[in-house]
């Protein structure tokens, strides 16, 4: 090129010379545009693709932290933990139990927890800076296992209606507890009204009625005024009704809507601290409820094994001619008398096993359940007295 | 030529300039990979020892061993021994549909030092995997163990009144 350009230094072609560099120069800046965009944008799709990696890890590990937490708080009994969970206000955690498994993560993402041992009664819905856990353990009549009831700072429970004791005794429960540093380490927010007409929604983002006399709140009675204005899943209810029966009601429009078609039957020895009427309270809907509930019967079916052949082990231990003569109440407890253990505990076995498939229909195995299980308490007292216990 | 010269330069400039670019890029890639896995490698670790510390407190709180004392609260790391003769027949029977669910993948055993010595295995499952010709082999890379100081409490040793063993639980998890 060089060359030519030596040779044919005209006019004409310097010009020709000028526009070929001109063109080099364009094409220059054409290919660094064309080569740095590839460049840039193998990048950006790096970052992009690295951002929608780091989301769905991020939700994957709230979730796992989520489960330790409830895992934690429903191992041992009694535990109540007050969670600051104010780095989630953005998001949504639901709750749910289909079948006797229970799934809960972050709403919008497809990180979850699926359970099928532990029962965790709670609102379907939760979106609050904490996160509230406390567990009571579920006997019929040994323990079965510790039932974890969630709820949150921005869930507020009303109770209404005549049953002094049954309130008192839950609010004494569930008292709010502060460290040294004035720092909330559990608080359910609870509150007892004359009439559900005053119940005032503030700024919580569910509102629990407890109806504890069983005829404050029925299907198709208008909702109350002011919290007409909250969504239909914010606003939900518990009724106790007589014969130890619960039923579940959610806010339709303005009126209430029943949800269970028929009364659901709490099994439990009743008492204090009755974890099976507590969980009522705590589970948003007979769905949630009624699927915890069959968890805790499996288990129960489970622990009564090892309890009917603890049983056998003490009955062959008691039924040798010197123990009968020194101890004859154990093995007429265990065995002997017409009210004895091993044929109760035999009963109570395949009453469980009947009353899991068809529960929460109150069926006479579901209904025969309580009694039952209170006659084992009652041989197993009578057994405390000198010889070994069954439980 | 002297023009030739020029843009071959050029030319091997860029493809220089290209070159250690490409580089430093791969350099990047390879480190950022390298310490993923690390990362991943740590993080496994961690899962695994929170597993341990939750299935050593599932195995010491459960009712299907744990002392009991009628409606009162349950004695603290204390294991019912005439319980504990049968609780693993209902583990092994609710293995894969209930209790896999609650230990994963671990070995649960429970010592007796004093006065005997004596070992119950009531939960085994370990990661495994079936070959080709049949041959099963164990497919986990990491194991970790637990150890905790527990009671053995038998309740039929002697007329009237319980008596307290030593021992000590071993919890293996496997990942």
């Amino acid at each position: 090129m060089g060359q030519q350009w030596g040779k044919n230094g005209t006019k004409a072609g310097q010009k020709k010379w000028q526009k070929r560099g001109q063109t080099e120069i364009t094409f220059n800046w054409l290919y660094i545009l064309i080569a740095g965009g590839l460049i840039l944008l193998f990048f950006v799709g790096i970052v992009v693709k690295q951002q929608a990696r780091s989301e769905t890890q991020l939700s994957f590990d709230v979730v796992r932290i989520l489960e330790s937490i409830i895992k934690g708080a429903s191992i041992s009994e009694k535990t109540k933990n007050s969670i600051d969970i104010s780095g989630l206000k953005d998001y949504t955690l639901y709750f749910s139990c289909e079948e006797g498994v229970s799934k809960y993560g972050l709403e919008g993402t497809s990180a979850q927890v699926e359970d099928v041992v532990q029962p965790v009664f709670s609102p379907t819905r939760i979106k609050a800076p904490r996160l509230n856990l406390w567990s009571i353990p579920y006997k019929l009549p040994y323990k079965t296992i510790d039932f974890l009831f969630v709820t949150s700072s921005t869930t507020k429970y009303f109770f209404v209606g005549q049953d002094e004791n049954f309130v008192n005794e839950f609010f004494s429960q569930t008292e709010k507890e502060l460290s040294g540093k004035k720092e909330v380490l559990f608080e359910i927010k609870r509150d007892f009204v004359t009439s559900v007409d005053v119940i005032d929604p503030e700024k919580y983002f569910h509102i629990r009625i407890v109806d504890v006399g069983g005829n404050t709140i029925k299907a198709g009675d208008s909702v109350p005024q002011k919290l007409r204005s909250l969504e239909d899943g914010q606003v939900t209810a518990v009724s106790f009704t007589a014969g130890n029966t619960a039923d579940f009601f959610q806010k339709a429009g303005d009126t209430w809507m029943k949800r269970n078609k028929q009364p659901i039957y709490l099994i439990s020895l009743g008492g204090e601290r009755d974890a099976a009427k507590y969980a009522a309270i705590f589970a948003e809907n007979e769905e949630l409820y009624t699927c915890n509930m069959k968890k805790a019967f499996r288990r129960l079916q489970y622990v009564s094994e090892v309890y009917l052949e603890k049983l056998q082990e003490m009955e062959a231990y008691y039924d040798t001619p010197l123990r009968q003569v020194n101890y004859p109440d154990c093995i007429g407890n265990i065995k002997l008398f017409p009210t004895n253990l091993v044929e109760r505990l035999e009963l109570f076995q395949n009453k469980i096993a009947a009353c899991a498939a068809t529960y929460p229909e109150a069926t006479a195995s579901c209904t025969e359940l309580r009694p039952l299980a209170l006659t084992i308490q009652e041989l197993n007292q009578e057994l405390a007295r000198n010889c070994a216990t069954l439980y | 030529m002297n023009r030739k010269k020029r843009a071959q330069i050029h030319m091997t400039e860029t493809i220089a300039v290209l070159f250690i670019f490409f580089i430093l890029v791969s350099l990047g890639i390879v480190f950022y990979y390298k310490y993923s896995q690390v990362a991943f490698k740590e993080k496994q670790q961690e899962i695994l020892a929170n597993r341990a510390i939750e299935t050593v407190l599932y195995t010491l709180f459960l009712p299907e061993l744990e002392c009991s004392k009628g409606e009162a609260e349950s004695e603290d790391n204390c294991v019912d021994l005439v319980k504990l003769h049968h609780a693993n027949n209902t583990f092994l029977k609710h293995l894969d549909d209930y209790y896999f669910d609650l230990f994963s993948f671990s070995t649960i055993m429970i010592h007796q030092t004093y006065p005997e010595n004596q070992t119950w295995t009531i939960y085994d499952k370990k990661k495994v995997k079936t070959l080709e010709n049949g041959t099963v082999v164990p497919d986990w890379t990491t194991k970790l163990s637990t150890f905790t100081v527990i009671t053995l409490r038998d309740d039929l040793a002697i007329e009237g009144r319980s008596v307290y063993d030593l021992g000590y639980l071993n919890v293996t998890v496997y990942s």
